[in-house]
């Protein structure tokens, strides 16, 4: 069985076509096309120009995917979109592409849970039998385990997600936002040698982010290269502080508490797996901080390329296929989007 | 086919206008009512060319609901009037707003402009009948790119 997938819930648009093939072989990936909204360095994405965006590419992706893809639209099965969660605008002018495509192709709709696309994916590219799932992305930052047909949520952020705050981070030092700010911060983070002290909010099985924001962004003030040499700020040892220190501290704390309460799922649950999904997911320190606690309890840390932890249509289609194949669709007056979608409000009728 | 939507008939209109004329009376109070607290009103008339294409448009913008509480809106397929021809066809599809502002109808008609905007270009490239066909409008920056055979 083949699927369209169509993405948009934040900055990026996705569109993608999988297929199934009868038996129990792997899915195989047909096109994977995404085109990003960029905004300037110090400005974050607003959701009426986000929306401008994926009107404007959301009609060609889906034609050179389909194209790439080499099928016909009597191949496809269905046509699986976002439903969210995300931001309102883009996610609704990808739905009415999808609904669109729906009527004329005579195709059902499926509408799908982002976050549950995201874990779908990881599973389906790392084959991790029953992972903790850390999803950590711009939008979303939660700790996901399987049980009895629902993607529970085992902890997440109580505030904003870390994508969040280190994008918002990044604004502040005007660090560019092409391809993504995170993946700016990580390089300017490999630079950096001091550790500076960012309060570290960890709560329970949750973690906050906002307040280590908030201290970050004072921080950053600091290490502005105008300021005269004693209003610099310092380590103890006197050293100057710089932005690649900053970004360093920043990294440094918040996959710390990432870790915690990973494994604190994982001690919970018994599991020796953790599969980071999301955006902030193909960040190189935290794979290899995750690595590091996941050895230490005997475990492995299964992670993806950018073509899929990143936000993209191939794990809408993947994810909406596997629910289609249970016998689930959605009705065009049901096709709508919203911005909030528990990640456990999912009935994953396609595992035991 | 390509849907035109650069001949669209729009009609506006302030509370006391000719619109409340041949109703019944018990219709007429209720619209005068409805007119004083939405009295400021847009009627849209997009023609398509055929009820196929504009009642897949109606279908699709149609499920999202208005988001203003100032704001009314209402859907339906209609022939088109203007031409003397002898058609019946419902390929037209008329909308009206009404609204307790002209911000809030302004604000309300811009958002259609733009959903209507996406079906139309979806029609225009992506129907059984020109889906396979060229691809317009560049694909610098787009990930994922591969080169396509034949």
């Amino acid at each position: 069985m083949i699927a369209l997938g169509l993405e948009g819930s934040a900055n990026k648009i996705g569109i993608g076509l999988i297929s199934h093939p009868s038996s129990n072989k792997p899915p195989i990936v047909l096109s994977n096309l995404r085109h990003t909204y960029v905004s300037p360095p110090g400005e974050g994405f607003l959701p009426k120009d986000t929306a401008i965006h994926h009107r404007a590419w959301v009609v060609r992706l889906i034609k050179q995917a389909v194209r790439q893809a080499g099928v016909k639209i009597e191949d496809i099965d269905c046509i699986c979109y976002t439903k969210g969660p995300g931001m309102g605008a883009p996610l609704q002018s990808v739905a009415v592409a999808a609904r669109t495509l729906s009527l004329l192709w005579g195709k059902p709709l499926v509408g799908v849970n982002h976050c549950v696309g995201h874990i779908e994916m990881g599973r389906a590219i790392t084959n991790a039998s029953n992972p903790v799932v850390l999803y950590v992305s711009g939008g979303n930052t939660q700790v996901i385990a399987y049980s009895a047909q629902r993607y529970r949520i085992f902890g997440e952020t109580l505030d904003i997600a870390i994508g969040n705050c280190i994008d918002r981070f990044a604004r502040t030092l005007m660090i560019p936002n092409d391809p993504f700010p995170g993946y700016n911060v990580e390089q300017l983070a490999k630079k950096g040698k001091n550790l500076v002290d960012i309060p570290y909010a960890v709560k329970g099985m949750d973690c906050s982010f906002s307040g280590i924001l908030a201290a970050a962004d004072i921080l950053a003030h600091s290490t502005n290269e105008a300021l005269p040499d004693g209003k610099r700020l310092k380590t103890e040892d006197g050293e100057i502080v710089t932005r690649e220190d900053l970004c360093f501290s920043l990294q440094e704390t918040v996959f710390a508490m990432l870790v915690e309460i990973t494994e604190r799922a994982m001690a919970h649950v018994g599991s020796k797996q953790v599969l980071v999904v999301g955006g902030v997911g193909s960040n190189e320190r935290l794979q290899q901080m995750m690595g590091m606690m996941a050895r230490d309890r005997g475990g492995t840390v299964f992670a993806t390329d950018e073509r899929f932890c990143i936000d993209n249509g191939i794990m809408i289609a993947h994810a909406g296929l596997l629910e289609y194949k249970t016998g689930i669709t959605t009705s065009l007056e049901d096709s709508t989007c919203t911005q909030r979608f528990r990640t456990d409000e999912v009935f994953v009728g396609w595992r035991d | 086919m390509t849907p035109n939507v650069t001949f669209a008939h729009i009609s506006l209109s302030d509370a006391d206008s000719g619109h409340l004329k041949n109703r019944k009376s018990a219709a007429m109070a209720e619209s005068k009512d409805a007119a004083d607290e939405f009295p400021c009103r847009l009627t849209l008339n997009i023609p398509f060319p055929t009820p196929r294409l504009a009642s897949t448009a109606l279908r699709a913008i149609a499920v999202d609901r208005e988001l203003s509480p100032l704001v009314r809106r209402s859907f339906s397929l209609v022939s088109a009037a203007e031409q003397d021809s002898e058609s019946t066809e419902q390929n037209v599809l008329c909308v009206e707003y009404t609204a307790s502002t002209n911000r809030s109808l302004r604000v309300a008609v811009n958002g259609f402009f733009e959903s209507i905007g996406v079906v139309v270009s979806v029609m225009k490239e992506l129907d059984v009948d020109v889906a396979y066909g060229p691809v317009e409008g560049g694909l610098d920056g787009v990930q994922g790119l591969q080169g396509v055979e034949g």
